[in-house]
């Protein structure tokens, strides 16, 4: 059974260090979301077949998916029901952010079931959230959680990122305590990246001492990032929350099982522009422009990006298992491993995991193989050896 | 026929890089009309890539022209290029001895360099007759009379007759065509006489063979003679003579007076020596053409693949480009750190980047070049005296007696400001002051020994740097010198890698053992793990600095949309990492190896 992810590519605005596909809503005709729900309602008819047992997780993801007004909430909530099977108990989460978020809107997402909640946050300090052009303020934040709650969400994230021009440790940390008195269920932690085409990597590809309306927006260097993170991990712990993965953290029975499924190699559908699925080794993307993404779903086309689709070697299947699975606190599986591939990882991958011999990088654990945790932070290197 | 040889005139061209040889030789080879236009695009004397790029000749080359002058007459002229650079200052000499004049090249802008004064001194020892022409007389800061003023007073050219030129507008083309016609004198030399042909290049041709160019002196070859080199005593037969015109033209023979080329399906370049004599096996020549020199590496480096299955491409890449260039050297070595590869002599440091630039541009080979070593004589305990050519080689401490260096006499000219700059420079070189002279009022002509040791490690971009560009350079090997040198080897980790060891003066040994490890710390990349860096001397440590452990390596975000683009983004930093060398647990990449070359002192 596969996972269901639908991409909502609209914003209010781009955030500064963004390259996912989003428009501005700002700058878009009025009737663009039409067109994108258009299209959308005809991707979910079609793709509803690959999925007739229902799906095991839904994400509705972005873009900010709460940039949509009431009625195309409503639209949108309505086709998904028509076209999926959502059985009983199943994780459906939303994103969204601060800002975009009132009341009647999460009255319509918990009609529908939505029954899981990521918020981005990423600070509760406006001159950092500034930095990085985002449009909400620290204030917007703390409502937003507010009304989560009141609406009857028990299951929300809060993602929050380290690495921002002008954050020092104590910033973060303080960002970390304010979350931590918002008793979240689940936590995100993101190091900040400069992706190229962004505009904060323009900003910074020359150096990092640029000031931004007088204020000192120094970049972090990966030495601190490293101990932001390295404290936030041990703060975390403490108040009783796993760090399940790379960079997610959950109460125990909270791990978001959306996103398990994507470490774990399940198959999943991705709809909507830009959108990214992978049934049976297959992965194929769909165009990201919304114009050519309806239009080509209304002459009953695929959607799919030219040269967008890609079949996977049983190598680079295999690879994707260990980089995606030692990202996971509990590791590899073995056993499913074998079953999907025919073979042991222990054997397929024995020269590398004895070259790490000596400094125990490796651990094996019941059915399971992991990455000691000393590495996660620093794991690039020992995964490539797995591509 | 002593007639013929009256209508032939064999010259080449003096000029220091970039004052306009190259599009000169071009414009006479235009107005001859040897080639049109359109065939100039494609022909040109430098023919490699490689030259054109960096606007020098490395590789001579020769042309003939068929010139109608003004008295009537058709002349054959022969213009034999040379290569612009001290590395190949035996070549140049060569093809000099080749010709009965050249014409001697000044930029009208920036005067006369250490180079063209150099080959202007070999151009007087071969009894040359010397046109002057003051090129690029077209730009606006052009100062002919200031130029002619130095020609005089440096070389002492009577240069009230030099000619006024731009290579680039067409300008005074013609006027050089006459005066080499007029002044230049026409070969000596009795076709009759036993033969001596004087080879001043050689290439290798994959169905001729190794093909000589050749200056008859004296006597004739055709097609059936049987040849002899008299350095090397072979004999072969001869296939093929002819001319450049500029193709290669099979004609039926050459004589005395002729340049041209020799075909005998000579297997090896080796065979073909720059200098050597060649004369008729059964009609030998009493004696051989004086001049001759063994071409001999005076630097050498270590050349190995970084990936090591391309080991034998590279031995295959180095055969090809020997076929062509005898004066490379190359053997197998094996280093600790590098594993298999290959030691190299190359002329001198021109000669060894361009050597790697075609190994890795046209071999498509990725290399890693270990810093560049001279020859050391090391004197034993036991009294042998040994060469050595790569600094890991060096006996053990007890049982060295003494240790030689290599000496160079340098020629620097230089404005007279900068005087004082240039004897820092060389004092902080170890050099040894000889001579200065006023070659103008505004110029000095400095002579000082240097250890060839300093002129390979950076002497050349100091030269330049500190002088602004303005201070040019000419030397020759003179001899060795008894000298108090250390070897400094690096552990990486904790482990020697023997192609970072290099030999140095005792007295700057700490400075720049502690400079190497510090530029190291800046190079090798942070790891999983620390990594100390140390420099040694024997068993003891000078310097040592650390490269800590990397700290964030991580792809901080990981969904369903994001797997390929991350695995993709694995596999190129995998890649990237395949281009370094792994010695031990340490990835290092391939330019810590001339590292030592990159400290400022």
């Amino acid at each position: 059974m596969p996972s269901l992810y639908i991409h909502v590519p609209f914003c209010v605005k781009k955030c500064d260090y963004c390259a996912f596909y989003s428009h501005s809503l700002l700058h878009s005709p009025k009737d663009l979301t039409s067109v994108y729900l258009d299209g959308l309602e005809v991707e979910m008819a079609k793709r509803g077949k690959d999925a007739p047992l229902g799906v095991s997780s839904l994400f509705i993801g972005g873009g900010t998916p709460t940039a949509l007004n009431n009625r195309d909430l409503d639209r949108f909530m309505t086709m998904l029901h028509r076209h999926f099977q959502l059985n009983p108990g199943v994780e459906r989460t939303m994103e969204g952010n601060p800002g975009t978020i009132t009341s009647s809107k999460l009255e319509i997402l918990r009609r529908y079931g939505i029954n899981r909640f990521s918020l981005g946050v990423q600070s509760f300090e406006d001159r950092l959230l500034s930095a990085v052009g985002r449009l909400h303020s620290a204030k917007e934040a703390r409502e937003a959680i507010g009304r989560l709650r009141t609406a009857g969400f028990e299951n929300i994230n809060l993602d929050l990122m380290f690495g921002l021009p002008g954050q020092d440790m104590a910033n973060w940390q303080a960002t970390i305590e304010e979350a931590l008195s918002y008793s979240p269920e689940h936590l995100s932690l993101y190091g900040l990246m400069l992706e190229e085409g962004t505009p904060l990597y323009e900003r910074y590809k020359e150096g990092s001492d640029e000031k931004i309306n007088g204020i000192e927006t120094v970049l972090p260097n990966d030495d601190l990032q490293a101990e932001m993170h390295d404290w936030a991990v041990e703060r975390l712990k403490q108040v009783g929350y796993r760090n399940y993965e790379t960079s997610n953290f959950a109460r125990p029975g909270f791990e978001c099982q959306h996103n398990l499924g994507y470490w774990r190699g399940q198959d999943y559908l991705g709809l909507g522009p830009g959108g990214v699925s992978c049934l049976n080794r297959v992965r194929w993307k769909n165009i990201e422009e919304v114009h050519a993404y309806q239009s080509r779903l209304r002459d009953g086309q695929d959607p799919v990006e030219e040269a967008g689709e890609e079949v996977l070697s049983l190598h680079e299947c295999m690879a994707e298992r260990m980089i995606l699975g030692l990202r996971l606190e509990e590791g590899v599986n073995i056993i499913s491993f074998k079953d999907d591939f025919g073979a042991d990882l222990r054997n397929i991958y024995r020269k590398v995991l004895e070259s790490y011999r000596d400094k125990e990088v490796f651990m094996v654990q019941g059915d399971y193989l992991r990455l000691n945790p000393k590495f996660s932070f620093v794991a690039n290197g020992i995964l490539q050896e797995f591509v | 026929m002593a007639q013929a040889s009256q209508h032939i005139r064999n010259f080449s061209i003096i000029a220091h890089i970039d004052h306009g040889k190259s599009t000169l030789a071009d414009r006479l080879i235009e107005y001859t009309g040897a080639l049109s236009k359109r065939e100039m695009e494609a022909q040109v004397l430098d023919s490699m890539d490689l030259e054109r790029e960096r606007g020098i000749t490395i590789k001579l080359q020769a042309v003939q022209l068929s010139y109608k002058a003004k008295d009537g007459e058709v002349y054959e002229l022969n213009l034999i290029d040379t290569p612009g650079h001290v590395d190949f200052t035996y070549e140049v000499s060569r093809s000099l001895a080749a010709c009965e004049g050249a014409l001697l090249v000044v930029d009208a802008v920036q005067g006369i360099e250490a180079q063209t004064l150099a080959n202007v001194y070999l151009a007087l020892e071969n009894d040359l007759e010397l046109i002057s022409v003051i090129n690029k007389i077209d730009l606006p800061s052009a100062e002919p009379e200031r130029v002619k003023e130095e020609i005089e007073e440096v070389i002492g050219l009577d240069a009230s007759e030099a000619i006024l030129a731009s290579a680039k507008t067409g300008i005074g083309i013609e006027e050089i065509l006459e005066r080499v016609v007029t002044t230049v004198p026409a070969p000596q030399g009795d076709d009759e006489a036993p033969l001596k042909a004087l080879i001043f290049d050689s290439k290798f041709d994959a169905y001729k063979g190794a093909i000589s160019y050749v200056r008859i002196v004296e006597g004739r070859v055709a097609k059936g003679t049987t040849m002899k080199m008299m350095a090397t005593g072979k004999v072969f037969e001869v296939t093929e003579v002819g001319v450049f015109a500029p193709a290669m033209r099979i004609v039926e023979e050459l004589k005395a007076g002729q340049v041209g080329f020799i075909a005998a399906s000579i297997k090896n370049v080796k065979d073909t020596q720059v200098g050597d004599t060649i004369t008729d096996a059964e009609n030998s020549a009493d004696k051989p053409l004086p001049g001759y020199r063994k071409a001999t590496p005076m630097v050498f480096c270590g050349l190995y693949p970084v990936d090591s299955s391309d080991y034998n491409r590279m031995r295959d890449s180095l055969e090809k480009l020997h076929l062509n260039d005898a004066s490379l050297v190359f053997e197998p070595e094996t280093s600790v750190a590098l594993g298999f590869g290959f030691r190299c002599g190359f002329l001198g440091l021109l000669h060894m980047e361009i050597i790697q630039e075609r190994l890795e541009r046209e071999y498509d080979l990725n290399l890693i070049t270990t810093a560049p070593s001279v020859i050391y004589k090391v004197h034993t305990l036991k009294g042998e005296v040994i060469s050595i050519d790569n600094p890991s080689n060096l006996p053990p401490i007890e049982s060295i007696v003494s240790i030689e260096e290599p000496v160079v006499k340098a020629t620097i000219l230089v404005p007279a400001e900068y005087v004082g700059t240039i004897m820092e420079l060389n004092q902080e070189k170890r050099g040894t002051y000889f001579t200065m002279d006023y070659v103008s009022k505004s110029r000095v002509k400095l002579i000082y020994e240097l250890p060839l040791s300093e002129i390979v490690f950076d002497y050349f971009d100091q030269l330049k740097s500190r002088t602004k560009g303005y201070a040019s350079l000419d030397y020759e090997l003179s001899g060795y010198k008894e000298t108090d040198l250390v070897k400094i080897d690096v552990l990486l980790n904790g482990e020697m890698v023997d192609a970072l060891s290099f030999i140095i003066h005792r007295a700057k040994s700490y400075h720049r053992g502690r400079k190497l490890v510090e530029k190291l710390r800046g190079i090798i990349p942070r790891q999983m793990f620390e990594i100390p860096i140390q420099s040694v001397i024997g068993n003891k440590v000078i310097a040592r600095e650390t490269v800590s452990a990397m700290r964030k390596d991580v792809l901080s975000k990981c969904y369903g949309g994001d797997i390929s683009r991350k695995r993709k983004l694995l596999e190129k930093q995998k890649v990237g990492k395949k281009r370094m060398k792994q010695v031990g647990n340490v990835a290092i990449p391939q330019d810590a190896f001339m590292a030592v070359l990159k400290i400022d002192d």
